[in-house]
């Protein structure tokens, strides 16, 4: 039987508010090593968005836009695609190739509690490997 | 590999049984340390002690029928280290299982889920240094169970510095309380530190042995 979601996510999110410039993204990603910030509502009618080095390079970057001016809300990817933390993980890998997407934010009711990155798929694929 | 080596001599077999059974009783106590994190039931601490002086017997024949003659000698050395190395890994489970009788069970509820996250990836080392002893028996592929490892490993860091963070948030103003969950958070993620070093003696074993 194919593990739950939950076994493997990753619970420590970094987030982001919307109204951040692009430059605190930017080092928030430098300073812990990682490639994608989880962007919070605005409001209530707001959805959560997820902003990735991708966007940073070709949203502002590569377009030689100043990354203290420009706002996270401004590049951020909205909406997320989220799943419930009792999702099996072959769901996980049939969502991610046939989106094209390399994390998916797991959910407990509204609420975002981890993410599950391909890193985390890789890691997950090789301990199953060698349990057999 | 081993297997080659051994020429099919009875002290070889005994001692490999042995030492498979060994790794059985720690899959065993790892197993019934996950259990008593998650379902907070003291009686089950006491299976740890128990399962803990099982392989105490169990080591000492290993020891004992390696120095009978099992194995070449230059192998028997190493072949004991490995064991002596799982072997503290031992004593890591019986100071939680231990500790965790005396934890403040309101402490506990905020800081349970990861601690019973790290006590679970804890069993599945210990499974897949069973399967890499095995594999090092079939000349198998020991790499792929010591990477394998290794990943287990760097999740469990991350998760000790997340429990870290989260307990000093937290007030304590009793010394015994703070030596209590200091000693208990610091043996359960001490446990996957051994079963790596136990992997990568395995796999030094498995390359000198080529």
């Amino acid at each position: 039987m194919s593990k739950k979601v939950s076994e493997i996510m990753n619970t420590k999110l970094e987030i982001i508010s919307s109204n951040d410039s692009v430059y605190s993204a930017i080092e928030k990603m430098i300073d812990r090593r990682i490639r994608s910030l989880l962007v919070l509502p605005k409001d209530e009618k707001d959805d959560y968005g997820v902003v990735t080095v991708r966007n940073i390079i070709f949203k502002v970057l590569t377009k030689k836009l100043d990354p203290h001016k420009v706002k996270i809300g401004e590049i951020a990817s909205k909406p997320i695609i989220a799943v419930s933390k009792d999702t099996s993980i072959d769901e996980i890998y049939e969502l991610m190739e046939k989106n094209n997407i390399a994390r998916v934010f797991i959910k407990e009711g509204d609420k975002i509690i981890g993410v599950v990155s391909f890193f985390d798929i890789m890691a997950h694929i090789l301990i199953e490997r060698a349990k057999t | 590999m081993l297997e080659k080596l051994i020429g099919g001599e009875k002290l070889e077999k005994r001692a490999l049984e042995y030492i498979q059974n060994y790794l059985k009783i720690f899959i065993s106590a790892q197993e019934c340390l996950k259990t008593l994190l998650l379902t907070e039931d003291l009686e089950r601490s006491y299976c740890i002690e128990n399962l803990e002086r099982e392989a105490d017997s169990v080591r000492r024949e290993i020891i004992s029928t390696i120095y009978k003659g099992a194995f070449l000698p230059y192998i028997r050395p190493n072949l004991c280290t490995f064991i002596e190395i799982t072997e503290k890994a031992f004593d890591f489970l019986k100071t939680c299982a231990f500790e965790f009788r005396y934890i403040n069970k309101e402490f506990y509820k905020d800081i349970k889920d990861d601690v019973v996250r790290i006590a679970s990836i804890n069993v599945e080392m210990a499974e897949i240094l069973y399967k890499a002893f095995q594999s090092l028996l079939k000349k198998d592929n020991l790499r792929e169970k010591n990477l394998a490892i290794r990943i287990c490993e760097k999740k469990i860091d991350e998760l000790k510095l997340n429990l870290t963070e989260k307990i000093r948030q937290k007030e304590i103003t009793n010394f015994w309380e703070g030596k209590n969950v200091s000693d208990f958070t610091e043996a359960l993620a001490k446990i996957s530190d051994i079963i790596e070093d136990a992997s990568d003696y395995l796999y030094i074993l498995d390359i000198s042995l080529k």
